[in-house]
């Protein structure tokens, strides 16, 4: 990270990346609203009142917590053992937390507080593979605030369908599993190498293992050890460049996300035009 | 569980939402990440997504089932297959949901 804050003279905002991040966050809203279905049926389902559930899902806005904590409160758990597992659960949201935070570090801090508080998972990574690196770069703001303000009126949406529909939905639809292949869909793009690869698969290998542990600590156990391997792999890769063998990268095989391959063809022939 | 006891809990909630989400955005560039734990942290979304979603496709009811029987496992490699190869995740999912669903209803 850089020594001294330096001014930040690049726009935070603008209409053509605000609609980019737009575009980038449709195709998972259906997942999304699905997600959330689930959860608004899982509340209801576990005789939250319609005041709770709107509460819960406004409030705490993180399905994953929710989900965990709703079974909890059915078998009648003490209070604080169920915040111990929605924070556990929500232990990743520091890490990301601390992706999110040099981007928007200029900024006043109710705005970091909000634009934080309401993003999730798909936000985060969206967002993260759109400005990889800290350096100001025009835009960063319309582009999270593109892909929020859908994903939560997604989530809403599905949310308060499952809360009044929730009776007369079957589970056996399953309708959940259109949220998991949206988050498989996001997960793809993001392993650009063998590293990610074996981490990312390292990662579903604990979170199936500690599926039963306590305080959901599989999922953490999961992202930390994830990213352990990852750095292992790394490590023993760069060790083996230095002695001249291939360079880790799986961008030819699995493919490199369709808009930054676009942008980087415009950007190819717009340098050729000039010569 | 009381009334009362749920408002308590969906507002600790709430505080494990905010305190997870805010706490590094808040702190912005008062707290500086030394740059291998920044490089390891980049794994941690992917890492993330995958602890979510593995678990779904592999376990039905916390057991683990990875034969042909186990629909979401056969339609989610599908689907990733198909997304590989059209790279449209509006279309994997309908592919994924529809074969899923299929194989639920027919198989």
């Amino acid at each position: 990270m850089s020594a001294a804050p330096t001014p930040q003279r690049v726009p935070d905002e603008d209409p053509a990346i605000f609609r980019e991040g737009l575009k980038m966050g449709m195709p998972t809203l259906f997942g999304i609203a699905a997600w959330g279905l689930v959860v608004g049926v899982a509340m209801v389902k576990t005789h939250l009142t319609v005041a709770q559930a709107m509460g819960m899902t406004l409030l705490v806005f993180a399905g994953s917590a929710q989900l965990a904590s709703l079974p909890l409160i059915a078998l009648g758990a003490p209070v604080w053992v169920i915040f111990a597992t929605a924070l556990a659960v929500n232990l990743r949201f520091v890490i990301f937390s601390a992706l999110l935070a040099p981007h928007f570090a200029h900024l006043r801090w109710y705005k970091r507080f909000w634009l934080g508080y309401v993003a999730g998972d798909l936000t985060v990574a969206l967002f993260l593979q759109r400005f990889p690196n800290d350096g100001p770069a025009p835009g960063k703001v319309s582009y999270l605030k593109g892909l929020l303000f859908p994903n939560w009126t997604a989530w809403q949406v599905g949310s308060v369908t499952g809360i009044f529909l929730g009776s007369q939905i079957p589970s056996d639809w399953g309708l959940g599993f259109a949220g998991t292949l949206a988050i498989v869909c996001v997960t793809i793009p993001l392993i650009t190498n063998r590293a990610t690869l074996c981490g990312v698969v390292v990662a579903g290998i604990i979170s199936v293992l500690g599926f039963h542990w306590p305080y959901k600590l599989g999922l953490l156990a999961a992202v930390i050890g994830g990213m352990l391997m990852a750095m292992a792999v790394t490590e023993v890769l760069q060790r083996g460049k230095a002695r001249g063998i291939a360079p880790d990268s799986l961008l030819r095989t699995s493919g490199v996300d369709a808009g930054q391959a676009r942008r980087r063809r415009q950007e190819a022939t717009r340098r050729k035009e000039h010569e | 569980m009381s009334d009362l006891d749920i408002w308590l809990t969906i507002g600790l909630l709430a505080v494990a939402t905010a305190f997870s989400r805010t706490t590094f955005i808040m702190l912005g560039s008062r707290v500086a990440i030394p740059p291998r734990i920044q490089e390891a942290l980049r794994y941690a979304p992917a890492c993330a997504l995958a602890a979510i979603t593995v678990p779904d496709l592999l376990l039905n009811n916390g057991h683990l089932q990875l034969g042909p029987d186990n629909f979401k496992l056969v339609a989610g490699i599908a689907a990733i297959a198909f997304y590989l190869v059209k790279r449209d995740m509006m279309l994997m999912i309908l592919f994924g949901m529809l074969l899923f669903t299929g194989l639920r209803l027919w198989a």
